[in-house]
């Protein structure tokens, strides 16, 4: 890694913000000696390579991911986990290059699960927890989008070429709320035991909220909560219904999981139930988007429907494991759900990767 | 620009069609895969939308410099 020189730590922020090295926010200036501790709490070797990350095609090495963490505003308890979204992201099936470069606002949005929740820094799961106030989530996902900069080399205009970007793109980092939620852990359900910790990492837009309030006498509570979820996420805006291949994720509140814990329905259920429900009709596609339907933007499309009729329906995802169904957020009448960019050769795949607990050596002064 | 920089590495003659607003990103792309050089043709932009007698016009002026490219 190559060392800037600055006469002050004032100027070595404007440097790196001349530099486009910043996320255009102030950032912790990542001396030799920052991120030389910062690699000790990684526990690896600081030219160990995690990845490669486009479209720069860097090498993710552990003395860079240390940097951006640094640079973030991390502390070492936090490194773990943007360790562990890093090799996440730079696995093939994430597409990270198209994703980098796409013209869509998409983010990788980090939920982590299992102890590392408590272990790294307590990550909110909570109220507001995808919002300011809760360093932890604030500093991780920071921390990977700056390795998403600088390692990566996205930057607006001339790389990453989101025409709007989102909020998300600063940070996106949530922890899921296991003690509370009637769900088994998320990691558990893509083979992690409870014990581990895992972060689970998919592109998408910003959260759109979801309005519903239950009601404890009506029997057909959980029907109607799938139904408005559902119906969100068939927004006839969203790459989901044009491109069907991508991921959903729905982050419903504990009032929300309540109304489904009460029906007894599991998360695969739902799972199941939102992937049945949420459709669109032909009609509806042809409206709205009559020369990308009609000409095929799948490339089975044109073939499926030409002769469809109006009324039938198309359904939004083919595979309910794509939809990715967990609790977090405070108690109240909303859920979260987050479309997906649904391109790239891997149709915006869902990613994850273990969250090593006990990686991290000494670091001189400092309790970890 | 990645297809025609793929393609090109297969040894297929090649040339990428970018808009003008992503020159940039093309040259980008370009020198950050080790292929700088690779051919390539800029278009208005945009393109996607404009209609059929704006594209035939746009291809009929960018097609003798695919030809030139490829020939070259």
């Amino acid at each position: 890694m190559s060392l800037l020189d600055a006469a002050s730590e004032h100027d070595a922020l404007e440097l790196l913000h001349d530099l486009d090295c910043t996320d255009g926010l102030p950032v912790v200036i990542p001396t030799a000696d920052r991120v030389a501790r910062m690699v000790l709490a990684t526990g690896y070797e600081p030219d160990l390579v995690l990845g490669e990350m486009g479209p720069m095609h860097g090498a993710a090495t552990v003395d860079k991911v240390a940097t951006a963490a640094v640079m973030a505003g991390c502390t070492p308890d936090h490194v773990p986990v943007v360790v562990a979204a890093v090799r996440a992201i730079c696995q093939p099936e994430f597409d990270l290059t198209e994703m980098q470069a796409t013209t869509h606002c998409t983010a990788p949005l980090m939920i982590v699960c299992g102890p590392a929740r408590h272990a790294c820094g307590e990550i909110a799961s909570g109220f507001g927890a995808l919002g300011p106030g809760h360093r932890a989530n604030a500093s991780i996902g920071r921390a990977l989008r700056l390795a998403m900069i600088n390692i990566g080399g996205a930057r607006p205009g001339s790389s990453d070429m989101a025409l709007h970007g989102h909020p998300g793109k600063f940070t996106y980092c949530i922890a899921e709320d296991e003690e509370n939620s009637p769900f088994p852990g998320l990691h558990t359900t893509l083979g992690y035991e409870p014990e581990q910790s895992a972060v689970v990492i998919t592109g998408a837009e910003a959260p759109h909220s979801t309005f519903f309030t239950g009601d404890r006498d009506d029997p057909n509570s959980a029907e109607s909560l799938l139904n408005v979820i559902a119906m969100v996420m068939a927004n006839p805006g969203s790459n989901n219904v044009h491109l069907r291949e991508g991921a959903i994720t729905v982050i419903m509140n504990p009032d929300h999981t309540e109304v489904i814990r009460r029906a007894g329905l599991t998360r695969e259920d739902v799972q199941e139930e939102l992937a049945k429900r949420a459709t669109i009709s032909v009609g509806t596609m042809r409206r709205i988007n009559p020369m990308l339907f009609m000409q095929g933007i799948n490339a089975d499309d044109k073939s499926r429907f030409s002769d469809a009729a109006d009324e039938d329906l198309i359904h939004v995802l083919k595979d309910p494991s794509r939809i990715l169904v967990l609790q977090a957020g405070g108690s109240g009448l909303y859920t979260m759900v987050m479309p997906s960019w649904c391109a790239g050769p891997h149709r915006n795949a869902i990613v994850h990767s273990e969250i090593e607990l006990d990686q991290a050596c000494e670091i001189p002064g400092m309790t970890l | 620009m990645r297809d025609s920089i793929s393609i090109a590495r297969l040894g297929i003659p090649a040339v990428a069609l970018v808009t003008e607003e992503f020159w940039p990103q093309g040259d980008f792309f370009a020198t950050s895969s080790g292929m700088p050089e690779v051919p390539r043709v800029k278009l208005p932009h945009p393109v996607a939308g404009t209609g059929e007698d704006k594209m035939a016009e746009v291809a009929s002026d960018i097609t003798p410099s695919i030809v030139e490219l490829l020939s070259s």
